[in-house]
């Protein structure tokens, strides 16, 4: 790892009961930039992001945030120092408000501190979400209740932001929308890791790319090279 | 005719009672998936509490009720840390039912040890006092309790729906792996869960004692009236509760006046039983998770 990564992954070991899911992953974010992970189904990424989130721990491997050590902390513990995970599937509370759900995300000190601040700035973001504030979250169409899940990870103020699948299911034009809005963030100094299947166009917005086999990283390179990359051309792009 | 109107308020009064009772075995059920069979031993040591809080130390039973929540609260969390957590982490639905089994049982006869199992009651001054309504008589403790255990009812709701720590349980009932990410401790999430549906318990325990006599044993009964109160409104939700608890006093005060007292729990399950074939997930549904 160099001195200036925001996050650094080491040898990384995790699994479910004994199966490793993950062995032996490395990979490193430099800030402010978007970083993706490709790879097939059950190649690790999900586990590889709840680690990093703090929702399942580790059982090898060091995880690097700023800086410090934080393999093995808890999920409060992540976002406390600013880690969010958009997870995958989008888990919003599907009946509670848009408010009540976006109110959820601002629960660590900091994002409590700025609630009124952050609150109006996610409703300028998403003028639907603040038409709709006070409607059950589950009862919105599939992309904004994605739209609602980025939502809340940006109100506990996040300093990196992971998303995990955030196209996933969704309508073409929506995810057109969705990787628009992901650089908007990024613009705005959120450093962005993002795990994708939609491997095209995730690649085209990826400052920096890691495709991983088997839980382990087998390829890397910034996003235009990978693209041009035989192996990724015949295993993700159908080329 | 009076007879029917006597026998509906009477109903209506008890059912009111059943469902102050089961809301806390709602809440556990609701968010953590738990059958919760130590629910009966909180509502009958709230029973016990009172009942030394007025022969002992000569407090009123509505007063005690405070103080009883509390410790009931604290009992409550220590209960589900110590008890509850460890068997809920093993993944096994089986082992946490027979761990609150377990400490059912520990708990009925330590109350035995200390109480003895005679029945015992809680008489305070203004008992036996009936207002007359008509030709209709409605038995004051039992009006107080009611009304008591509605109050109660909308402290818990407004708590679950207005404070952000209710906020925080209904999200982690919604979705535990979400609520976590938003950086929630899922266990001290549940934990307090378990420590406000106990200390709901005890205060309808209370109130129980003021109505009813009991014994350690009664503890079963509370919990299986419960179960039958959240199965038949609706599993999760403090409206099923309600709803559950006046349809099952109704029944039961119907049944006793109209075939005997022989058939109520016979009737109250036969409900169960055709809740169960007709419409499982109870009238209401479920207002915190969806239907599993």
């Amino acid at each position: 790892m160099t001195a200036t990564d925001l996050l650094s992954v080491q040898g990384l070991a995790a699994g479910y009961g004994g199966a490793l899911a993950v062995r032996g992953l490395d990979f490193t974010v430099a800030p402010g930039t978007i970083v993706v992970l490709v790879g097939a189904n059950g190649a690790g990424k999900t586990t590889t992001v709840q680690v990093i989130a703090g929702a399942i721990r580790p059982s090898g491997g060091t995880i690097r945030f700023d800086g410090e050590t934080v393999s093995g902390l808890d999920c409060p513990a992540m976002v406390g120092r600013g880690i969010t995970l958009v997870p995958e599937g989008r888990l919003i509370f599907a009946r509670m408000t848009v408010e009540e759900n976006l109110l959820m995300g601002a629960l660590n000190r900091r994002a409590a501190a700025n609630l009124a601040r952050n609150l109006d700035r996610v409703f300028t973001l998403f003028p639907r979400l603040a038409q709709r504030r006070g409607q059950l979250g589950g009862s919105m169409s599939g992309g904004e209740q994605q739209m609602l899940a980025i939502a809340r990870g940006l109100m506990a103020e996040p300093r990196l932001m992971i998303l995990d699948e955030p196209s996933l299911g969704l309508a073409p034009k929506v995810v057109a929308e969705t990787f628009g809005l992901i650089r908007q963030l990024n613009a705005a100094g959120i450093t962005i890791l993002l795990v994708e299947q939609n491997v095209r166009q995730s690649l085209q917005l990826a400052d920096r790319a890691f495709v991983i086999e088997k839980g382990r990283v087998v390829l890397s390179g910034d996003g235009p090279t990978l693209l041009d990359d035989p192996f990724v051309k015949t295993a993700f792009l159908g080329l | 005719m009076t007879a029917l109107v006597q026998t509906l308020v009477n109903g209506l009064l008890y059912g009111g009672i059943l469902s102050i009772a089961a809301v806390g075995f709602s809440l556990i059920f609701g968010v953590m998936s738990v059958i919760n069979l130590t629910h009966g031993i909180f509502v009958i040591g709230g029973a016990y509490g009172a009942l030394v809080a007025w022969s002992v130390l000569g407090i009123d039973p509505l007063l005690s009720i405070p103080p009883l929540m509390l410790v009931a609260f604290a009992l409550g969390w220590g209960c589900q840390r110590l008890v509850i957590q460890p068997a809920v982490e093993r993944g096994n639905p089986v082992a946490a039912l027979l761990v609150t089994f377990g400490f059912t049982l520990i708990a009925v006869n330590l109350l035995t040890v200390t109480f003895s199992s005679s029945v015992r009651s809680i008489s305070p001054s203004y008992s036996f006092i009936n207002l007359r309504v008509g030709d209709i008589s409605i038995d004051l403790v039992r009006l107080v309790a009611f009304a008591c255990g509605l109050a109660l009812i909308a402290i818990l709701g407004s708590f679950l729906r207005f404070s952000r720590w209710g906020r925080v349980i209904r999200a982690t009932a919604l979705s535990e792996l979400g609520a976590r990410l938003c950086g929630v401790d899922a266990r001290a999430v549940y934990a307090l869960t378990f420590a406000v549906a106990s200390a709901f318990a005890a205060a309808s325990g209370v109130l129980i004692g003021m109505m009813l006599p009991f014994t350690p044993a009664e503890e079963v009964t509370w919990t299986v009236y419960a179960f039958i109160v959240v199965t038949l409104g609706g599993v999760g939700s403090l409206g099923g509760a309600m709803l559950g608890g006046l349809l099952l006093g109704l029944v039961s005060t119907l049944t006793q006046t109209y075939l005997g007292a022989v058939y109520t729990n016979m009737v109250m399950f036969l409900i169960l039983l055709v809740t169960l074939l007709v419409r499982p997930n109870g009238i209401l549904g479920s207002a915190f998770k969806a239907s599993r």
